[in-house]
């Protein structure tokens, strides 16, 4: 079956599809639908129009394509005209149905329709017949397989209508054979007849494609069909299509298509072949070419290519790289980045010679047994962590340990009393076969011997005369140097082999000794054994060189002698001549004296001395060669092997055998076991004081003894001496020093691990004689039978070691500075230099080296000269060196596009940089821009300030310098710790990444069954947990903090205001009718106020959080009830509602409670008939502080607080009288005060933020921590909720074990002397001094997870802390004072998990909050401890097992264990823990002078700012009151601030009488200046813009030891009554 | 480029996730989501969607055609976080529950043109036997707390056992406009 036949097929099948496959086949038929109202229209259109029609029959198979217009049901309406009747027996009924719809319409549309029929009905005609075009074809094969398969699913489906189908296909036959079916007739046949010509293509395509153009293309399918074309015509194409549009609305016009609009198109998706696409992105893509590009491209234009290589330079070979990647790079290279000069002379691509380094990136590993022992695992000794206290204030740098290890490994004998002969000779022996080894390793006599010839053979072509390229002058200087130095050289290299050949001569003397005393005495001692090996040598060409050697030798000699004699002979005849010319002249003289004798005799005496005759010279003589010769080889015989004689080598094992103790004669075998008893040890003397010293060691039988061991010296200065000892202890009895050995102090440039093992030779001058065979020492013995040739040995040997300095941790060598060396000159070098890595010791000029190679034009691309290049790189850079590890990025540098320096000049990688390192500025830096041109200076300013003030302190915003240091540090330490945090960011568990259900265990499982078959009650409430929400799809709005405020308690009420006429409040209070009493007692000049002020106190309560501020309505009375709830949105910062984000907001929930007051302003009294002229004031109470956090942790917070008031109210007074009446016990009393009681959640309830688990490094004992761990996993399991502390962070980030910070620990001796009899009243003051300590969360990003525990001493420093901080140090005074004090760790409103001290005094427990100083008892129903976790002593730690956990109902007896679950217990006893805590806590007396001072600054401070916060009013200061107040504050400090409001009151009464007063004095540890301001402002006082207010303010400082110091901040308004 | 306004590029992805083979699993919808670096931000189109529920093909194959569209912009800064798709498949088990049946990830093509990727799918594993039989009892399978943990490095050493264990085709396409 041809294609052809196979869609046929297709179409048929349609047909016969059942009702649901309907949709299908008349969606396949849509072509065919779409193609008849074509036809109709095309009568009207044209005949153009129906060619056109035609091109899209061709391709209409393609299921992608329809026009939009198309009509699935106009169909039928051609067929209507037709009147064919209903489809035969086999197609479907449904398709008739569908036809019956449209009757309607295509009835009004007959006429027209009847025209076209008749024109149809001519057209198929021809088609059938028509040859198909291959590209028809091809189309139709194109999308053959997809019908195929559709063919194959539906011949699964439809086999029942397999019959029917064959027969049409018969039918099908029949039509192709018969293609013209008689007109009129309406059967299947005719169907399938239109069908089928549907898929004809048009016959005329080719002459009517133009057309079809010229039309436009109205579908995708022709823009397909012109995608063959070239895309030039694109742009035409477009305005075709829009004139086609223009068409398309003519056909509309029609009316032939709007029916369709009433119906749903159905249309495939649009589609683009896969050509279009390779079309279209050819367009937008760049695809470079992979053809090579001619050079000329490449090139600057008119240039010609050079090659290096034809000129001679040598050109290393290029890296591999495939010829189309090299092209493809080019072209893109050549297109894309024009103006770069990507392209070298040669034109190709600048490339590297070679992508290898010029070193090696790994250690070289020459050494090969060595390796295995470097990959050995050594066990080193834990160290001792020493406390660094590198952030600690005061402390200087530590003094630095250097450290030097000396490495002995072991110690020879090269004589020992105890030798035998054998052994003389045989250590002897190996003396000379190490010189004659150290001898051959050197070769000297082979290389001079080379150097000789060298210069021979440079003598030979200076001598050419050739080579004329220097002046015969200098050319004959060279020459004559060379010849010096070879006689210079020839003269070394005969004494070197002189020498070598005595030496051997001399060995193998003392072999033959030794065998024939082995012989003689019948036994061996040594195992040493003389190998001579003989090595032949070919006799003929030996000769032959020895000759000739012999004949140069002559020559060379022969020649010199000549020039010497030559040189004699020049000067032989100088001096001839001098002599001839001294001849003459005495000649000459002796005549004149002759004559002059007998003129003057007088001048005899000027005749010269006789002995200056200068003697006849004696001509020298000429040498003779044969002498010369003579000489020559007598030298040469003496020196040098003779020719064809063997050479000989020898070798020196130990492979003999030592005779056995029993064959050995007595005295020898005593001298073995003497031997036996000796033992050797070494003594270390650093600075002549003993450090250390080796184990002792047995001698062993060769005298050698092996130590391994090595010493390393922790030491603080530079060495003056290393000594080691060595002595030796014989059997049992004493130690006798045998020798002492200098060391060399080793240079600073060796350290462990490159120092070479050196050898020191010691020698002793003791004398022993001993009675076996052992020769003794200092004793003369001899060999010979005789008794003659003696010989005197000394003991003497050899200590093999090695010294150097250790390396530190970093690598940096644990080298005293070099300050501390006295020793001259030390080389700057301080770091092992890269020569000395190298293997050269010494430090060669490199400079010179690197001159020399550049002046010598060496060829640096010449892998003959790398090395030498390489080494001079390495010394002349000085950075680079070989290094001593591997290294990744070895190819780094190849890498590196531009230089670091401008890499760090660039903003954008900067920021880049600092934002991978999560720098808090930077850390969600979105959008880091493209250019630095667009990365604005200022970005980095913020951080560039924090760098720079990290080291800068800031005394601006703190008073004294110790506050500010602290400040700093304290910010250092949360630094590091945030770093470390966010490192433990990016660990995650499995519980992070993927949600599990965990596996219900069988309690849970049972529960849930009991469930199941517990009776229903429907009536019984149930409670329904709120639902949680995960934070992340939160948005602003969506939270809200609910506050409820129910009720308060004791709310100080207003006083009268003051009158002169009015007794002091303080009788009238006496009595418990006061509240009846006060308003009684106005005077009636006050009756406007009286009648307002009708009640004692009207509170409401404000409520602000984040700048949103709620007030509840004006309650009436000390106890008032609110029972309101208020709603505060919640906006968490930057919008993000991530935990971690929730987590740091540090928002606080500020709960004010004020007094409304009014006043009556009117200033006339005719006014008050007829209005009520009123100012509302409200005067601040006292307010309470909830951190949002705290609520965020806790989901709600529930309770009654105490409301902080000032503890003196001017103004109002607190009722004691109701607690009296009340009845209240004694202890209640005691923590008296006013409060509320508040309930605050979050809605919706929020999941709280996992904490950052991480395991801080530990010196604990593992089992401990074991133990730690187990326990807190048993707590947690049976109450999940409760604290269990066991471990804690301390400062420098390390586990401790928590009960190591509990030690009694003295408090300032001051505050024990204040009430030396009252325990009771020390403990308070005590407490009160702790709280004195500012309060300073060290939680580091978000509240109560992760303290940081400082211990009592770097608290004190620091005077900084939390609340552990704070409950340490306040247990540790307790303990002091001999009270039982534990640590309480629970839950605690408002603070959270906080940690609170319990006492137990004679008979009660007391809670004592070491934050504000207050104690409660166990019953106090208003202590803010609400749960109580564990308890933790000085010993133990207790876990809170009873079934509840607040504190008045527990049991505090941790002695039951049914109660408290105890840390230690038989079975882990307490190990003694030893505590981290000083000894002794050493206080400072506080400067009062300073505090004074300090005192006047913050005055003067806080007077400023409240002139600030009034910027539009006059600020008048009453100098009076201030005074005043100024003398009231220390008595407040003095009482700590209770019971001193009554006098203090009548003092000011009698003083200021005419004045209305609202102010109150602050109480606050000082820290900084800032939270002053702070607690001043937030009084509100300053608001006050009556115009003739006055302000008066008194600051009081109290220093108490250790810079403790107590702020009391009196601030009032003042108003003149009238 | 003008200064007042950064310069950056953009990315555009158009594509789908064409189908999927679950041998297993029937009647199974898919959610992707883009995860991208911080110099990313989407500029036009959809980041994150949700597709209609499929089922299998019935001819041999048995694929789960979606054919979803994926369309979407980004502008950027810098490479660096180039955006990943993240797919992520659910279906319902035999109690009708909605499960995970598998999480994948891969990058935008860098090239410009008609890509075709294939995902291999994974899901979490239960750490234990007993759970895996709770968790299938319960129709509560071990899932990621957030899909896009897949396309990140960070902390997958966590995750104790990812079973590789089928396929789906996304077909994103991006043009970098010039």
């Amino acid at each position: 079956m041809n294609s052809r036949e196979e869609k046929i097929k297709i179409i048929t099948e349609e047909f016969t599809e059942n009702e649901e496959e309907a949709a299908v086949g008349s969606r396949k038929k849509n072509p065919k639908g779409q193609r008849q109202p074509r036809k109709k229209r095309s009568s009207a259109a044209g005949p153009q129009e129906m060619v056109s029609e035609k091109s899209h029959l061709g391709s209409q198979q393609e299921p992608g394509q329809e026009e939009p217009e198309t009509g699935l049901l106009s169909v039928p309406a051609r067929r209507g005209p037709h009147s064919l009747p209903p489809i035969p027996a086999a197609s479907r009924t449904g398709f008739a149905e569908f036809s019956m719809r449209e009757r309607m319409r295509e009835k009004l549309q007959a006429a027209r329709s009847k025209a076209e029929s008749a024109l149809l009905q001519e057209i198929p005609t021809p088609r059938p017949r028509r040859l198909r075009s291959p590209k028809e074809r091809e189309l139709e094969t194109g999308f053959g397989t997809e019908p195929d398969k559709e063919v194959q699913s539906i011949q699964q489906k439809d086999d029942v209508q397999s019959y029917s189908r064959a027969k049409f296909r018969a039918s099908v036959q029949k039509i192709k054979s018969q293609p013209q079916a008689p007109p009129g007739f309406p059967s299947a046949e005719e169907a399938y007849n239109f069908f089928t010509f549907n898929f004809d293509p048009e016959p005329e395509e080719s002459e009517e494609k133009p057309k079809g153009k010229a039309r436009g293309g109205t579908s995708q399918e022709e823009e397909e069909g012109k995608e063959e074309e070239p895309p030039v015509q694109g742009a035409s194409k477009m305005d075709e299509e829009e004139l086609l549009s223009g068409k398309d609305a003519e056909d509309f016009l029609l009316g032939l298509d709007h029916v369709a609009d009433d119906f749903v198109a159905i249309r495939p998706a649009d589609y683009e072949s896969v050509h279009v696409w390779l079309q279209k992105e050819k367009e937008i893509l760049f695809i470079p070419s992979r053809l090579t590009v001619p050079t000329y491209k490449k090139l600057p234009e008119n240039v010609q290519p050079r090659f290096l290589e034809d000129e001679g330079l040598y050109i290393g070979a290029r890296p591999e790289v495939a010829p189309t990647n090299q092209n493809i790079m080019e072209n893109r290279l050549l297109v894309q980045e024009p103006e770069r000069r990507w392209f070298g002379d040669d034109g190709r691509i600048l490339a590297l010679p070679s992508p290898l380094r010029p070193f090696p990136s790994r250690l070289p590993s020459t050494r090969e047994p060595s390796t295995k022992a470097e990959l050995e695992t050594l066990y080193t000794k834990a160290v001792k962590y020493v406390h660094s206290s590198k952030h600690m204030i005061g402390s200087g740098d530590p003094p630095g340990s250097f450290q030097l290890d000396i490495d002995i490994s072991g110690l020879i004998f090269t004589h020992h009393p105890c030798f035998s002969r054998e052994h003389v000779l045989g250590s002897k022996l190996a003396q000379l076969y190490d010189q004659y080894l150290a001898r051959q390793q050197r070769n000297k006599a082979k290389f001079l011997t080379d150097k000789l010839q060298a210069l021979r053979n440079a003598v030979q072509t200076s001598l050419n005369p050739e080579t004329p390229q220097q002046s015969l002058d200098t050319n004959q200087k060279t020459i004559n140097e060379y010849k010096s130095e070879i006689r210079q050289t020839r003269k070394l290299r005969d004494a070197e082999q002189e020498k070598d050949r005595n030496l051997l001569k001399t060995i193998i003397k003392v072999w033959k000794e030794m065998k024939s005393l082995r012989e003689f005495q019948r036994f061996t001692n040594t195992p040493l054994k003389l190998v001579l090996r003989k090595e032949k040598v070919d006799q003929k060409a030996d000769e032959e060189a020895y000759e000739a050697e012999i004949q140069t030798e002559i020559k060379e000699l022969l020649e010199e002698h000549t020039e010497e004699y030559e040189e004699k002979m020049e000067e032989y005849r100088a001096s001839y001549q001098q002599w001839k010319a001294w001849k003459k002249a005495q000649r000459a003289k002796k005549k004149k004296k002759k004559e002059a004798a007998e003129e003057h005799p007088a001048e005899e005496t000027e005749e010269p001395p006789p002995g200056e005759d200068p003697v006849k010279p004696v001509p020298p003589e000429p040498t003779d060669p044969g002498e010369l010769e003579r000489r020559v080889r007598e030298r040469a015989a003496h020196c040098r092997r003779r020719p064809g004689e063997p050479m000989l080598l020898p070798e020196l094992s130990l492979a003999g055998s030592v005779t056995p103790n029993e064959q050995c004669p007595r005295v020898e075998v005593l001298r073995r076991e003497d031997v036996r008893r000796r033992w050797v040890y070494l003594k270390v003397l650093f600075n002549n004081k003993e450090v250390s010293r080796t184990v002792s060691r047995q001698l062993s039988a060769d005298f050698q003894v092996h130590f391994g061991q090595i010493f390393n010296l922790q030491i603080f200065n530079w060495p003056e001496s290393l000594t080691l000892q060595v002595y030796e202890t014989i059997g049992h009895s004493s130690t006798t020093l045998l020798a002492e050995v200098f060391l060399p102090i080793p240079e600073t440039t060796v350290v462990t691990g490159r120092a070479p093992m050196e050898e020191v030779e010691f020698s002793s001058n003791q004398h022993v004689t001993l009675d076996h065979e052992g020769v003794g020492s200092g004793v003369p013995f001899s060999f010979e039978a005789d008794g003659s040739n003696q010989l005197t040995l000394m003991t003497s040997g050899k200590v093999s070691h090695s010294v150097a300095w250790a390396l530190g941790e970093n690598g940096i060598p644990l080298v005293p500075p070099l300050s501390q060396q006295n020793i001259g000159f030390r080389s700057a070098l301080k770091r092992a230099d890269a020569i000395s890595s190298i293997g050269t010791s010494g430090l060669t000029d490199m400079k010179k080296l690197a001159k020399w190679a550049a002046e010598s034009k060496l060829d640096p691309n010449d892998p003959n000269n790398a090395p030498l290049m390489q080494l001079i790189s390495v010394a002349t850079s000085g950075e680079s060196y070989v290094p001593e590890f591997f290294r990744l990025e070895q190819l780094q540098q190849e890498f590196n596009f531009v230089s670091d320096e401008e890499l760090s000049r660039s903003k954008r990688f900067r920021l880049l940089c600092l934002r991978s390192q999560e720098v808090p500025e930077f850390r969600n830096y979105k959008q880091v821009p493209v250019y630095d041109r667009e990365i604005m200076e200022k970005i980095f300013q913020d951080y560039e300030k924090r760098l720079r003030d990290r080291n800068v302190i800031e005394t601006k915003d703190h008073i004294d310098t110790h506050r500010a240091i602290v400040a700093k540090y304290l910010q250092q330490v949360r630094e590091s710790v945030i770093n470390r945090f966010l490192l433990a960011k990016h660990h995650f568990l499995l519980t992070d990444l993927v949600v599990e259900e965990e596996v219900p265990n069988i309690s849970i499982l049972g529960l849930s069954l009991f469930k199941l078959a517990e009776q229903k009650r429907p009536l019984r409430p149930r409670r329904k947990g709120r639902k949680k929400v995960t934070a992340q799809n939160l948005s602003d709005g969506d939270i809200k903090l609910l506050v409820n405020i129910v009720r308060a308690y004791d709310i100080p009420v207003r006083k009268p205001p003051a009158s002169k006429f009015q007794q002091p409040s303080r009788s009238s209070r006496a009595f418990s009718e006061k509240r009846v009493a006060s308003p009684s007692a106005h005077s009636p000049a006050h009756s406007p106020d009286h009648a307002l002020s009708q009640v004692l106190v009207r509170p409401f309560v404000e409520v602000s959080f984040q700048r949103t501020i709620c007030h509840t309505t004006t309650a009436e009375g000390p106890n008032p009830s609110w029972n309101e709830e208020l709603d505060l949105p919640f906006r968490a910062p930057n919008g993000d509602y991530s935990s971690a984000s929730l987590q740091s907001v540090k928002d606080d929930v500020f709960i004010n409670i004020f007094d409304e007051v009014l006043y009556d302003v009117s200033e006339d009294d005719r006014e008050r008939g007829s209005g009520i002229h009123t100012r509302i004031e409200r005067h601040w109470l006292g307010c309470v502080k909830i951190p949002f956090s705290t609520i965020y942790f806790q989901a709600r917070i529930d309770g009654t607080f105490k409301i902080d008031i000032p503890p003196v109210l001017l103004g109002y007074s607190k009722e004691r009288n109701m607690i009296l009446e009340r009845g209240f016990d004694s202890v209640r009393s005691l923590s008296e005060g006013s409060y509320i009681t508040l309930f605050i959640t979050i809605e919706p309830q929020l999941v709280p933020g996992e904490s950052v688990r991480e395991k801080f490094e530990s010196q604990e004992d593992e089992k401990l921590l074991q133990a730690t761990e187990k326990f807190q996993a048993e707590c947690a399991l049976k109450f999940l909720n409760r604290q269990c502390l066991t471990t804690v962070i301390d400062m420098s980030g390390k586990t401790v074990f928590v009960t190591r910070y509990l030690k009694p620990l003295n408090p300032p001796k001051e505050l024990l002397n204040a009430y030396p009899n009252n325990p009771q009243a020390t403990a308070a003051l005590v407490a009160r001094y702790v709280s004195l300590i500012p309060f300073l969360p060290d939680t580091v990003s978000f509240a109560g997870i992760c303290d940081l525990w400082s211990t009592s001493d770097q608290f004190l420093d620091l005077l900084a802390g939390d609340e552990e901080e704070h409950a340490v140090l306040l247990c540790n005074y307790f303990l002091f004072l001999g009270k039982k004090a534990w640590l309480v760790m629970g839950n605690a409103i408002p603070e959270g998990p906080t940690a609170y001290v319990l006492t137990w005094e004679q008979n009660h427990y007391l809670i004592w909050n070491p934050c504000s100083g207050h104690f409660y008892g166990q019953f106090d129903t208003f202590c803010p401890l609400k749960s109580v976790g564990c308890l933790i002593g000085p010993d133990n730690i207790w876990f809170n097992i009873q079934q509840y956990d607040s504190p008045l109902r527990i049991n505090f007896d941790v002695t039951k264990p049914k109660l408290w679950k105890s840390f230690f217990s038989r079975s882990l006893p307490y190990p003694g823990l030893s505590s981290v805590q000083p000894e002794e806590l050493i206080y400072q007396r506080t400067d009062k002078a300073a505090a004074a001072e300090l005192q006047d600054r913050i005055e003067k401070i806080l007077k400023e700012k409240i002139m600030d916060w009034r910027p539009r009013h006059l600020t008048r200061w009453n100098r009076y009151c201030t005074s005043t107040l100024r003398h009231f504050l220390p008595l407040l400090e003095r009482s700590q601030g209770e019971d001193i409001e009554d006098d203090h009151r009548a003092e000011l009464l009698k003083q200021l009488g005419d004045y209305r007063f609202s102010g109150f004095p602050l109480h606050m540890p000082y820290s900084e200046v800032k939270p002053l301001i702070e607690a001043v402002y937030s009084t509100g006082v300053h608001n006050i813009d009556v115009p003739n207010v006055e302000f008066a303010l008194a600051v009081y400082i109290h220093p108490y030891p250790k810079n403790v110091l107590s702020v009391w901040i009196y601030v009032a308004s003042l108003i003149r009554n009238r | 480029m003008a200064a007042a306004s950064p310069s950056v590029f953009l990315l555009m992805v158009n594509g789908q996730v064409e189908s999927a083979q679950f041998p297993e699993y029937d009647d199974l919808y898919c959610k992707y989501c883009f995860v991208y670096g911080q110099d990313w931000a989407p500029t036009a189109g959809l980041e994150e969607g949700i597709s209609q529920i499929t089922s299998k093909s019935q001819d041999v194959r048995r694929v789960l055609v979606w054919n979803f569209p994926i369309d979407v912009t980004f502008k950027s800064t810098n490479p660096y976080g180039w955006p990943q798709i993240v797919l992520s498949v659910y279906g319902p088990d035999v109690f009708g529950n909605d499960v995970v049946r598998g999480y994948g990830a891969v990058h935008v093509p860098f090239s410009p043109g008609r890509h075709k990727r294939t995902i291999p799918m994974f899901v979490p594993e239960s750490t234990s036997k007993l759970q895996k039989f709770t968790s299938w009892f319960m129709g509560r399978r071990p899932e990621y707390t957030d899909p896009k943990v897949v396309a990140q490095g960070e902390g997958r050493e966590a995750s104790k056992d990812a079973v590789s264990s089928v396929y789906s085709l996304p077909r994103p396409m991006p043009t970098d406009p010039v």
